[in-house]
C-alpha cells in the first residue's frame, strides 16, 4: 500500500490537489490552519504537521510569503526521506530566490520539486483533461507527482529545469496582471499578443540571467500557461490588473479578490533584479511603477511603446 | 641559468624508491598508509565495477569502439615511442573486436578497465611522506631565498607558517576525520595550490589526503616524485574515452568507500579569470554521493563529509598566462596549459623573492562542513537538520525504507552540492590587499569608460591616473563596506587589511606586484596611480565581482561602474 499524499493548504488549489489525488484512489491528508473537513473517504484534514510525516510526497500550496515560515515548522516533522513539491507561482526577495530553494533552506528535505503550467483549480477537481509539468532534478519526484495525480485526465511532463519552470511560471502571473491591466484599457488582441509576446521575452532574459534554460519560458510553465491565463481561467491577477487600471487601491482590489495575488510584488522583484544584473525589464518596470502608483494608465503604455524596436 | 638545464636532464618518467623491506602501518597512521596493501584490491574492485556497468555484449562492443576511436586520434600525432606502441595497440583492438566471441569482448574490456586502472593508480611511499614533511619547507623556503639556503633548512618551518596562514574549524575537521571520510573541496587558483594544500594538512595535524592531479603536472620531475609517492592519482584530461571517465570514477569513489581521504578542486582547472569559481560541476567529487550511497546500501555506516576551502594568494604565480587564456575565445579551448609560470624555475624564484617579507602571503580557509545532502554537520559528525535535529543521511539515499543506488538521483545530489560548494566559496572568501586595490583601479577604469565592453576597457593601457588621495579615499570606503559585509558573515578580510591604514595597504598591493609581474601593473607617477596593466587588474579585481554593487562608493559613477562590474562574465 502506497504512503499518503499530503497537501499543505487549505484554499482553492491545495482542496483541487487533494480531489485531484483522491480521484487517483489515493489516501489523502490535507493541512490547513483550520483543517477544514472535505466530504470525501480518502481525504483527511489535519491542523497537525506531525500528521504529515507518514506521507512521501508532500505538496505545498501555500503562498509564496508563506512558505519560509511555513516550511520551518513543517521542517520539523520531515526528513530526507521526504519530497517536497510545490505549486506556488511566486519568487522571494529581489534576488528572485525560488520555493524549491527556500524549501532547501528551511527544511532537511532534497528532493524537491515545482509543479506549474496551465493547471486550474476547477479542472483539477473536476477532472478535467489536462497537463503540467514538474520542474525537478530527481526524476523520482517527477515519478511521485505522476503517481499521485497524473491519469487518464492529467498528463504531468516533467523537465530537470528547475528554475526555469519557476520563473516562468512566476513571470506569466506578471504578464497575466499587465493583460488585465490592458484589457481593461480596451486595448485589442493585436496589443495584447504584443504584450504577451514580449512579456515572455522578458522572462526569458531574466531566465537565462539567473541560470535557467531559455527553452523553458517556451513550454508549459511559461507560454502554455499563459495561454490558459488570457483564456480567462480565473487567476486573480487578471481580475487584480483591472481593478488597478480602474483605480482601486491596491489594498481594496487585494481585499475583495480574497485571495493573494502572486503577481502585485513580482513585478518590484523582477525590476530590482534587473537593474542589479542589468537585463531590460521594461514590461516588470512599467507595472511595479502602476502598482506602486507611480504612473498612469496613458503614461504605462506610451513608457513601453517608446521603446526602440529591435531585432526579435 | 643553470637551473632549467638540470631540470631537463632529470628523468621523465616517475621515480620510486627501491623498497627494502615493507612497511607495516602502526594502528595510528593515517589511513593513507595502508594504500599500499589495499592498491590490488582497489585495482580490482575499480575492473569489477567496469565489468557490472557494461555486461552486455553490445554495450561491452561499444565502449571498446569508443575508447579505440579516441585513443587512436589522440595518438596519431604523437611521435614517440610510448605514443607508437599505445597506437599500434588501439589498432589491433580495433581489427579484432568484431571478430571476437562474447566472451573475448569482455576478456579484452577487463584488459583495458586494468590498464587504465593503473594509470590512474597513485602510489603511497610512507618515507616520501616523511622526508617531504620535513624537507618541503625548507625546500620551498630555500626557493624563496636561494642566496641563504643553509639558513632557511633550518628555520623553514616558522617561516613558511608566516606565509602560509590557515583559518576555519580546524578542531572540528580533526575530530571529523577520526569520524568518517573527508573530502576537501578548494577553490583553484595555482598549480601550488596542492603543495599549499598539502604544507597546511601536514602542519594543522590533519590527515593526508589522496587527490587526483592532471597529468600535465607530472611534467616537472620534482614534482612529479612527490606526487607519485604521496598517493596522487593521474587525470590525463586529453584522454576523451568514456571508458577512462568510467575508470576514473569508479577509482575516487572506491577510494571514498574505503575511507581515504581525498581531495578534488571542483571547478576542474584552474581559475582562469581570477574570479572565485561558481559554475562546479563538481566532477569527480560528486563520487563522494555515491561512495556513500554504496556504502549504505551494503550496510556500511560510514560518514562522507565535504569541506570547502578557498585558497587566498595576494600574488598568483601563474595569473599572467590564466587571464590572458581567460581573455582569449581560442584560449579558452586551450585546457591544459603546459608551458605556464609554473613550469619556469625563474618565475617560481621571483614569485618567492615576493614574498620574503610578506606575512600571510597565502591564506587558507576552510569552511564549514557538510554532510553529502548539504547538511551541517557536529562535531560529532552527525548530520544536522536546519531546526538543529540530528538526521539520519541514510534517509537521502533510501526510498520506502531500503537504501538504494541512484545514478539519476546521486548526479541530482551532487548539483546541488555544487551549488553549496559555491556559495560557500564566496562566504569563505579572504580578501587580500592585492585584490582590494585591484578592485578599486578597475572601478576607476570602468568609471571612466561608461558603457564600453570588457575588451575596449581593457585596451586602456595606461589612460587612467588616480591621484594618490582619492585612491587611499576609495580604498578606505571600499574596506570599511568590506568590513560590513564580513561582519554579516558573507566574506573574510585578510588581517592585514584589518589593521593596516589604506594608504599602506596600497604600498603593499604595488610591492607585491613590482618585481614579479613581468609589467607593472599600476605604478605611481607625479602624486597619482596609473593602471598600466588593465587584464592582471581585471583578474586580480574578479575576487571582488560577486560584491561589487555592495561595496561601491555612493557616487553614481561608481554605482554604475560596480554593477557593470558584477555583470561581467566570470568564466572559469
Amino acid at each position: 500500500m502506497s504512503a499518503p499524499v499530503a497537501i499543505v493548504g487549505g484554499g482553492t488549489f491545495g482542496r483541487a490537489l487533494a480531489l485531484a489525488a483522491a480521484r487517483v484512489e489515493r489516501s489523502v491528508i490535507n493541512w490547513s490552519r483550520t483543517a477544514r473537513a472535505f466530504d470525501h473517504e480518502r481525504i483527511t484534514s489535519t491542523s497537525d504537521f506531525a500528521a504529515l510525516r507518514a506521507a512521501e510526497l508532500v505538496f505545498l500550496a501555500v503562498p509564496s510569503p508563506h512558505v519560509r515560515s511555513l516550511c520551518g515548522e513543517l521542517g520539523k516533522h520531515l526528513d530526507g526521506a521526504h519530497l517536497v513539491v510545490h505549486v506556488s507561482r511566486g519568487v522571494v526577495g529581489d534576488d528572485l530566490e525560488t520555493l524549491t530553494e527556500v524549501v532547501r533552506e528551511t527544511t532537511p528535505v532534497r528532493r524537491v520539486g515545482a509543479l506549474a503550467g496551465p493547471l486550474v483549480a476547477h479542472g483539477l477537481a473536476e477532472g478535467q483533461p489536462g497537463g503540467g509539468i514538474v520542474g525537478t532534478l530527481f526524476p523520482e519526484v517527477a515519478d511521485a507527482v505522476r503517481g499521485a495525480l497524473g491519469g487518464p485526465t492529467l498528463r504531468i511532463y516533467d523537465t530537470d529545469d528547475v528554475l526555469g519552470v519557476e520563473l516562468a511560471s512566476a513571470f506569466v502571473s506578471l504578464v497575466t496582471l499587465a493583460m488585465g491591466y490592458a484589457k481593461a484599457g480596451g486595448f485589442g488582441p493585436g496589443t495584447l499578443s504584443v504584450l504577451a509576446t514580449r512579456g515572455m521575452a522578458e522572462a526569458t532574459r531574466v531566465v537565462a540571467a539567473r541560470g535557467g534554460s531559455e527553452r523553458t519560458t517556451a513550454g508549459l510553465a511559461g507560454f502554455g500557461d499563459l495561454l490558459a491565463a488570457m483564456a480567462e481561467d480565473g487567476r486573480p491577477e487578471l481580475a487584480l490588473g483591472r481593478a488597478l487600471w480602474e483605480g482601486e487601491p491596491l489594498d481594496d482590489a487585494a481585499q475583495r479578490l480574497g485571495a493573494y495575488v502572486e503577481g502585485v510584488r513580482i513585478a518590484e522583484q523582477i525590476q530590482n533584479f534587473g537593474a542589479r544584473h542589468q537585463v531590460e525589464t521594461p514590461l516588470a518596470a512599467a507595472m511595479a511603477a502602476v502598482v506602486a502608483g507611480r504612473l498612469s494608465q496613458r503614461e504605462a503604455a506610451a513608457a513601453l511603446m517608446r521603446r526602440p524596436a529591435r531585432e526579435e | 641559468m643553470l637551473a632549467p638545464l638540470a631540470m631537463s636532464l632529470l628523468p621523465k618518467r616517475p621515480l620510486h624508491l627501491p623498497r627494502l623491506r615493507t612497511y607495516v602501518p602502526e594502528p595510528s597512521d593515517p589511513k593513507i598508509f595502508w594504500f599500499n596493501s589495499e592498491r590490488a584490491d582497489i585495482l580490482q574492485d575499480v575492473v569489477r565495477r567496469i565489468m557490472e556497468r557494461y555486461e552486455a555484449d553490445d554495450a561491452v562492443e561499444l565502449v571498446i569502439g569508443d575508447a579505440a576511436f579516441h585513443e587512436i586520434r589522440r595518438l596519431e600525432n604523437r611521435t614517440d615511442e610510448a605514443g607508437r606502441k599505445g597506437l599500434e595497440y588501439w589498432r589491433g583492438v580495433i581489427r579484432r573486436v568484431g571478430r571476437m566471441s562474447s566472451e573475448g569482448k569482455h576478456e579484452t574490456l577487463r584488459e583495458i578497465a586494468m590498464r587504465m586502472a593503473k594509470d590512474v593508480a597513485g602510489n603511497f611511499d610512507p618515507r616520501v611522506y616523511k622526508f617531504a614533511a620535513r624537507a618541503v619547507p625548507g625546500l620551498l623556503t630555500g626557493v624563496m631565498n636561494p642566496s641563504n639556503l643553509m639558513r632557511n633548512m633550518l628555520d623553514s618551518g616558522t617561516r613558511l607558517d608566516e606565509l602560509v596562514s590557515v583559518e576555519g574549524p580546524m578542531e572540528k575537521l580533526r575530530a571529523l576525520q577520526r569520524k568518517g571520510t573527508m573530502l576537501l573541496l578548494p577553490t583553484h587558483s595555482s598549480n601550488l595550490d596542492s603543495l599549499a594544500i598539502a604544507w597546511v594538512l601536514f602542519r594543522e595535524a590533519l590527515a593526508p589526503v589522496v587527490y587526483g592531479a592532471g597529468k600535465n603536472l607530472f611534467t616537472n620531475p620534482i614534482i612529479s616524485f612527490f606526487m607519485h609517492n604521496l598517493g596522487a592519482y593521474r587525470v590525463d584530461r586529453r584522454v576523451r574515452a568514456r571508458l577512462y571517465k568510467d575508470v576514473l570514477k569508479a577509482y575516487s569513489s572506491i577510494m571514498v568507500e574505503r575511507g581515504f581521504h581525498s581531495l578534488f578542486f571542483p571547478g576542474g582547472t584552474r581559475s582562469r579569470s581570477g574570479a572565485i569559481e561558481q559554475r562546479l560541476k563538481l566532477g569527480l567529487a560528486g563520487t563522494g554521493v555515491e561512495a556513500f550511497a554504496r556504502n549504505r546500501a551494503r550496510g556500511v555506516n560510514r560518514p562522507v563529509f565535504f569541506v570547502p576551502a578557498t585558497i587566498n594568494y595576494a600574488l598568483v604565480l601563474e595569473a599572467e598566462t590564466l587571464i590572458e587564456d581567460h581573455l582569449k575565445e581560442a584560449g579558452r579551448a586551450r585546457y591544459i596549459i603546459e608551458d605556464d609560470e609554473f613550469s619556469r624555475v625563474e618565475r617560481w624564484i621571483a614569485f618567492f623573492k615576493r614574498f620574503q617579507n610578506a606575512e600571510s602571503a597565502c591564506v587558507i580557509r576552510f569552511g564549514e562542513p557538510l554532510d553529502p545532502f548539504c547538511n551541517a554537520v557536529d562535531e560529532e559528525g552527525r548530520s544536522l537538520a536546519p531546526d538543529g535535529r540530528v538526521l539520519d543521511p541514510g534517509s537521502y539515499v533510501s526510498r520506502r525504507g531500503t537504501a538504494t543506488v541512484d545514478s539519476a538521483r546521486d548526479s541530482a545530489y551532487t548539483r546541488d552540492l555544487g551549488r553549496a560548494i559555491a556559495k560557500a566559496y564566496v562566504k569563505e572568501t579572504v580578501v587580500m590587499a592585492t585584490q582590494l586595490v585591484a578592485h578599486v583601479l578597475f572601478r576607476r577604469l570602468c568609471r571612466a569608460t561608461p558603457g564600453l565592453d570588457l575588451f575596449a576597457r581593457l585596451r586602456h593601457r595606461g589612460d587612467i591616473a588616480v591621484p594618490m588621495d582619492e585612491l587611499v579615499q576609495d580604498v578606505a570606503q571600499t574596506r570599511d563596506r568590506l568590513r560590513k559585509l564580513e561582519r554579516e558573515g558573507r566574506v573574510h578580510l585578510n588581517s592585514a587589511i584589518r589593521r593596516t591604514e589604506p594608504d599602506q595597504i596600497i604600498t603593499r598591493a604595488l610591492d607585491a606586484w613590482s618585481g614579479y609581474h613581468q609589467k607593472p601593473i599600476a605604478r605611481v607617477l607625479g602624486g597619482s596611480i596609473i593602471a598600466e596593466d588593465p587584464n592582471l587588474l581585471l583578474f586580480y579585481q574578479n575576487r571582488l565581482r560577486l560584491f561589487a554593487p555592495d561595496i561601491a562608493g555612493d557616487n553614481p559613477g561608481d554605482q554604475q561602474a560596480a554593477i557593470e562590474i558584477a555583470a561581467m562574465e566570470g568564466g572559469r
